[in-house]
């Protein structure tokens, strides 16, 4: 039987203009992701300062620079629709990756901050 | 099959009232181009672009909504049509999104906390020739009478023959 679960993933941001890139692995009964959605401790430095790449099972689905911003959701948008649709995507070797960048912008102040990346995913269940 | 991807271009403006002309080259196998959404961001400080509120004019009535500040004018042509298939006034963050909201003094509304999610403008044009010809003008620089350096993102959508 298959059914809905969410992943996940968090990175550290502990230096003004700087890169980090990370690789995560998802359960191997995992057999599709649906959505992905980014949030941060300090939502303001994600939403102006943010930029990054994703990439499931070595596809690139957000290229380099693609600004953090267009993959937030406020409280405005209900719950069930934050997410932003892949349509389903096959995760293959279950590898995600995500290489954010840090860029300075004129409205905000750096401080360390924490970007969570969420996936909305599908599941065998085992049981 | 055909798979969906993004392009992204960067458009730097240093000076007001400034004019760019670009190009956005698509990759050989794109067949439609099928949504264009922009984005930015700020290089100089904020004291710089801060919108100054308007004088209070006492016996007038003084608007609840706000003017968007506009921060240019973006155009796309496609090569081999004439015309452009996409102009937008791009806007900065949207001031009245917490109009109507009387909860504001412990959790103030902001666009990062409070904003809609965003979606592409949907358009659908085929992609015979590589070559998307964009033209933005400076809006901000020119209201405000001084340079002011930003950086504005082009997202070009468009669906890939695998």
């Amino acid at each position: 039987m298959l059914k809905a679960t969410k992943k996940r993933f968090d990175i550290k941001i502990t230096q003004a203009n700087s890169k980090v890139s990370e690789t995560f692995e998802l359960e191997k009964n995992i057999v599709k992701v649906h959505g992905v959605l980014v949030t941060s401790d300090k939502d303001d430095l994600l939403y102006y300062r943010g930029t990054q790449k994703i990439e499931i099972n070595k596809e690139e689905f957000f290229p380099d620079n693609y600004e953090s911003k267009l993959l937030m959701s406020g409280i405005n948008v209900s719950p069930k629709q934050r997410y932003y649709d892949l349509g389903g995507v096959a995760p293959g070797n279950g590898r995600v990756q995500i290489e954010y960048k840090d860029l300075d912008d004129g409205r905000t102040v750096f401080t360390p901050y924490r970007v969570s990346l969420y996936l909305d995913c599908e599941m065998e269940d085992e049981l | 099959m055909m798979k969906e991807g993004v392009i992204i271009t960067k458009i730097g403006i240093k000076q007001k009232g400034e004019r760019k002309h670009f190009q956005i080259k698509l990759p050989k196998d794109t067949k439609f181009i099928i949504g264009v959404e922009y984005g930015g961001r700020l290089i100089d400080r904020p004291e710089m672009v801060v919108i100054e509120p308007r004088p209070r004019d006492e016996g007038h009535f003084t608007p609840f909504f706000k003017r968007n500040e506009l921060i240019g004018e973006l155009k796309l042509q496609s090569c081999e049509e004439a015309n452009w298939f996409y102009s937008a006034d791009v806007l900065a963050n949207d001031v009245n999104l917490g109009l109507g909201d009387f909860s504001q003094s412990g959790f103030p509304v902001n666009d990062f906390s409070h904003g809609n999610k965003r979606t592409e403008e949907i358009v659908k044009i085929d992609a015979e020739s590589t070559i998307i010809q964009g033209w933005y003008l400076d809006v901000l620089g020119k209201t405000k009478n001084r340079d002011i350096k930003y950086e504005v993102k082009v997202y070009v959508w468009i669906n890939v023959e695998e």
